[in-house]
């Protein structure tokens, strides 16, 4: 436990450990002092001046070294000749800070006169008017007037591109530098700086390519003012229209919590996602999403999603009913079948798609296939259910293995980094490949493409002995099945025969390849069964078109667009995305959050569980679920880990520090504070009971693993395809070592 | 990205002079020295320059950038061959110094942040040079000239149009400045 200091603000008495600043222990007992440099998530410059106030200190005898008393026994407390900027200010003991002085007011009064001197004041016309803290902090402590000669305004650069996805306005900018301060400390990609001083400075771009950062878009949510806007959104709404829905993001295992902007378009007539932002969730993504998450949802709203279910007649694909549709499924499963599923389905529909194969006996399996090898190893070994990465420093080793963080789980890499760089955790890495994450290693490894489970059994078993904690992200790149589980089990051992299983700040955290690639294993490990040549018919749900698929004589494709895998099929079940419906992901280390529904139904497609219980109903199974709660609670109830977990539990929410959303837009930025719930993680296999070490066969690799690219953020696939604003970001070309 | 090689190969022992300054993990650190031998070859910090400057300090060129924007002695753009930092400050200012800005500007026949068309002069205004007390003061090529006169700025102005080519300002009054 920290040192605890104790000081007075505005009379109010407040506690706080020894380094808070005087801001934030202001914000601590509910005094807001306006800031505009300043973000709590940020090292604090003292650049603006708005957080100018009053500060005290008792009185020190020089002589005794004790604190001066008067007459009543008091301590004597001396003020500063000036005020002080409470944000680059530590508390101290005894401090008594004034924030609503004249004195004070003034100082607030006056840097915002100066701020808005030659400010162009388009508030109508700025994306940021009515979620400004320029706007808001002015309407609550700026000058009502300005003694400043209008004609005397600087004018600047409107619409300049500092890349194609970030649009800089020169005028609106207040030279704060927190998007300057983001790039460089928590996205270590300095792309942003100033340039020039006085009245001629501005932000530039110098890099090559310009401002293009995987994790670009959060500084328009930090960016106090419209200076900033994303391609995305820019002029395509006002905040006071969107409506807010607790969402959560699929692209990759982190599970980043967002905030489904929607509104209602009179052009079509529907609802539409105007943009996405982040949702604060201090254990998953705190306030940060990447970019990928940010504006890849065009997919919901593209011109080849599915409205209607189709058949195939004549060789063409046409619509048909649900009633139809649903028969004809039913007839053609009742032949040798074989399913396979996509790990982007909600843990509800997969749970009812594992029941409904072990009830009709179909084969049936995850895709991409790889994980399904090794998920079982990451759950027993699994990082802690109260796991927490800000407790990650030194003392503690983090090892990377075979995988690239900023690619594979951006926000994992923020968070990871920070803890090597800000926090002096040891960082190893182990990959074929240089990643990003190699300029923070303390030690690196290197070994053949392929021989990452070679490498590893090389190792003895006991070097990471000595370490507080032990956290190993590992990937699965270039290898194949069997060499992926050896590494994850010899990854294990490391940890179970070191002492570090069960431990809450250690243990495995896999880099899937989507959202909810641990929560579709969970849900079908038991009814998994392989596919053989006998398979008649194929229902694909949700299986990207590069997934390799058996032949089958009837290929049901179900998908939210029509992709080229549906082109080629017999019968296509139209779903609906995530934005229209609700249910629950798992993600890769084991919370499982849930997300709801942004979006009205499109056309006639369903929610998967619905389709699945359908077809079974003509199974003669008895389900009768209405609503994907129900599902869960019977997951609950049947997936033994997921026993104590139920939507009252994951949808609660705590206060978080910082408090960030609307009512602190000024402190945090446009990030949504978290109503949908901050979700839960299940016990990984060693908090519960000791676990021996795997039994590891270490393979010949095979070509199978060099065969799959890598997996870039911005690799090519249907959803990222449909979002004109990343299409140009595709890598379409796979790495080489 | 071509890479720009234009420093390494011509001045490849002064680089690793200034670079063994510094200890290798603070080798951003010679990014002043840096500047002022990459603007002396490249006659300015041109956009090469700064992206040579940063691919020898690992730097993102745009960290370059921002150096060479905040310090008035890199020029970003081409300059003349004499350039002439007018301080305009207010200690200078009450020392008469916007009329000599404007003779200046009249002698050279250019506005102040302006070439003259052969080359040979660039005349800016400055903030203070830190030689108030001789005000007004004046910086041709980095050296000072102090309590100027229209005549004396004439007379240098003349000198330097005909001099024989040694770069160095003939004077009264100045004082070197030995920046590297
Ligand atoms: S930044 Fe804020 S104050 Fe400035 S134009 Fe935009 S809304 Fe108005
Ligand atoms: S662009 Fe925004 S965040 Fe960046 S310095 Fe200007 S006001 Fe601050
Ligand atoms: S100076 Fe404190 S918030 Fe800017
Ligand atoms: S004001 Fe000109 S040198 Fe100081």
């Amino acid at each position: 436990m920290a040192e605890l200091v104790n000081l007075t603000i505005d009379g109010i008495s407040v506690r706080v450990p020894k380094g808070t600043l005087v801001v934030d222990a202001a914000k601590s007992v509910g005094i807001d002092i306006p800031v505009f440099c300043y973000h709590p998530k940020l090292k604090p410059v003292g650049m603006c001046r708005m957080c100018l106030v009053d500060i005290g200190t008792p009185k020190i005898d020089p002589a005794t070294r004790q604190v001066v008393r008067d007459e009543k026994g008091q301590p004597v407390i001396v003020f500063g000749p000036k005020l002080t900027t409470a944000c680059t200010t530590p508390v101290s003991e005894g401090m008594v800070v004034r924030t609503a002085t004249e004195q004070v007011r003034a100082a607030r009064e006056d840097v915002l006169e100066f701020l808005l001197a030659s400010h162009p004041l388009d508030c109508p016309i700025c994306d940021k008017g009515g979620e400004c803290p320029l706007q808001n902090l002015t309407m609550a402590h700026g000058p009502t007037v300005s003694r400043f000669d209008y004609d005397l305004k600087f004018h600047n650069d409107k619409h300049v591109p500092l890349g194609d996805l970030i649009f800089l306005d020169r005028e609106r900018c207040i030279q704060c530098g927190r998007c300057v301060r983001f790039q460089s400390e928590i996205a270590d990609d300095p792309v942003l700086q100033f340039h020039d001083r006085g009245r001629g400075m501005e932000i530039v771009t110098f890099s090559d390519p310009p401002f293009d950062s995987y994790f670009g878009g959060n500084t328009t949510d930090i960016c106090p003012v419209g200076a900033l806007t994303t391609a995305d959104f820019r002029f395509k709404a006002r905040p006071w229209e969107l409506k807010t829905t607790p969402s959560l993001c699929t692209h990759c295992a982190v599970g980043c919590n967002l905030a489904l902007n929607t509104r209602l378009e009179t052009k079509t007539g529907g609802y539409e996602i105007k943009r996405v932002m982040p949702r604060q969730n201090e254990q998953v993504n705190e306030i940060w999403i990447c970019d990928k998450g940010r504006y890849v949802h065009h997919f919901t709203r593209a011109e080849d999603r599915l409205h209607y279910p189709l058949i195939r007649q004549d060789g063409k694909l046409v619509e048909t009913t649900w009633e139809q549709a649903l028969r004809i499924a039913a007839d053609r499963l009742e032949r040798p079948s074989a399913i396979l599923v996509g790990d982007r389905i909600a843990n509800e529909d997969a749970f009812l798609i594992a029941q409904f194969a072990k009830a009709i006996g179909a084969a049936l399996e995850q895709r991409p296939a790889l994980p399904a090898h090794y998920a079982d190893v990451a759950r027993a070994v699994g990082i802690g259910s109260d796991a927490d990465f800000k407790q990650l420093g030194a003392g503690d080793v983090i090892l990377v293995v075979n995988g690239d963080v900023e690619e594979e789980a951006p926000v994992w890499f923020l968070r990871l980094r920070q803890a090597v760089v800000d926090r002096g955790a040891k960082l190893i890495v182990a990959h074929h490949r240089s990643t990003k994450m190699h300029r923070y290693a303390a030690a690196i490894h290197r070994y053949e493409v392929g021989q990452a489970a070679k490498w590893a059994a090389s190792q003895r078993a006991d070097w990471l002995q000595g370490a507080r904690n032990v956290l190993i992200v590992f990937g699965d790149e270039h290898l194949d099945g069997s060499s992926a589980r050896a590494l994850a089990q010899t990854l294990a051992n490391w940890l179970i025969l070191g002492g570090f299983a069960g431990k809450p700040n250690s243990g495995l955290l896999p880099l899937y390849p989507h959202a909810n690639t641990q929560g579709v294993f969970d849900m079908l490990e038991h009814a998994t069964r392989p596919a053989n040549e006998t398979t008649d018919t194929l229902w694909l749900v949700g299986v990207g078109a590069d997934e390799p698929a058996p032949r089958a004589n009837f290929i049901i494709v179900q998908d939210i667009l029509l992709t080229e895998r549906a082109k080629r099929a017999d019968l296509v079940l139209p779903a609906l995305s995530f934005a229209e419906r609700e249910g629950t992901f798992t993600s890769g280390d084991r919370r499982v959050q849930r997300f709801y529904r942004a979006l009205p139904p499109l056309g006639e497609a369903k929610p998967d569980w619905w389709i699945v219980q359908e077809i079974a109903r003509r199974f003669e199974l008895p389900w009768r679920y209405e609503a994907p709660a129900q599902i869960f609670a019977a997951i609950a109830q049947q997936v033994p880990r997921y026993a104590e977990l139920s939507y009252e539990r994951i949808s609660r929410v705590e206060p978080q520090w910082p408090p960030m959303g609307r009512e602190d837009l000024y402190y945090g930025g446009t990030v949504y504070d978290n109503t949908g719930g901050l979700g839960a993680r299940y016990a990984a296999d060693a908090e519960r009971s000791a676990l021996s070490p795997y039994d590891v066969h270490v393979p010949e690799p095979t070509l199978a693993g060099l065969e799959r690219t890598p997996r870039l953020l911005y690799r090519d696939g249907e959803l990222i395809r449909r979002s004109a604003v990343l299409r140009a970001h595709i890598v379409a070309e796979p790495l080489t070592a | 990205m071509e890479a720009h090689h234009l420093l390494r190969e011509k001045r490849t022992s002064e680089i690793e002079a200034i670079l063994a300054k510094y200890p290798p993990e603070r080798k951003r650190s010679a990014i002043m020295p840096l500047l002022y031998l990459a603007q002396e070859e490249y006659g300015y910090c041109s956009p090469e320059a700064m992206r040579e400057v940063a691919e020898i300090l690992d730097l993102d060129p745009t960290e370059v950038k921002s150096i060479v924007g905040f310090y008035t002695m890199f020029f970003e753009h081409p300059v003349g061959k004499y350039v002439i930092d007018v301080c305009d400050d207010l200690p200078c200012a009450l020392r008469g110094a916007d009329q000599f800005v404007s003779h200046c500007e009249r002698k050279l026949g250019i506005r102040a942040g302006q070439t003259t068309p052969d080359g040979k002069f660039t005349l800016r205004t400055v903030m203070c040079i830190a030689a108030c007390d001789r005000a007004p003061v004046i910086q041709v090529n980095r050296v000072y000239h102090y309590d100027m006169t229209e005549e004396a700025f004439d007379r240098l102005v003349d000198a330097l149009a005909n001099e024989n080519g040694t770069g160095e300002a003939p004077n009264e009054q100045k004082q070197g400045l030995d920046v590297l």
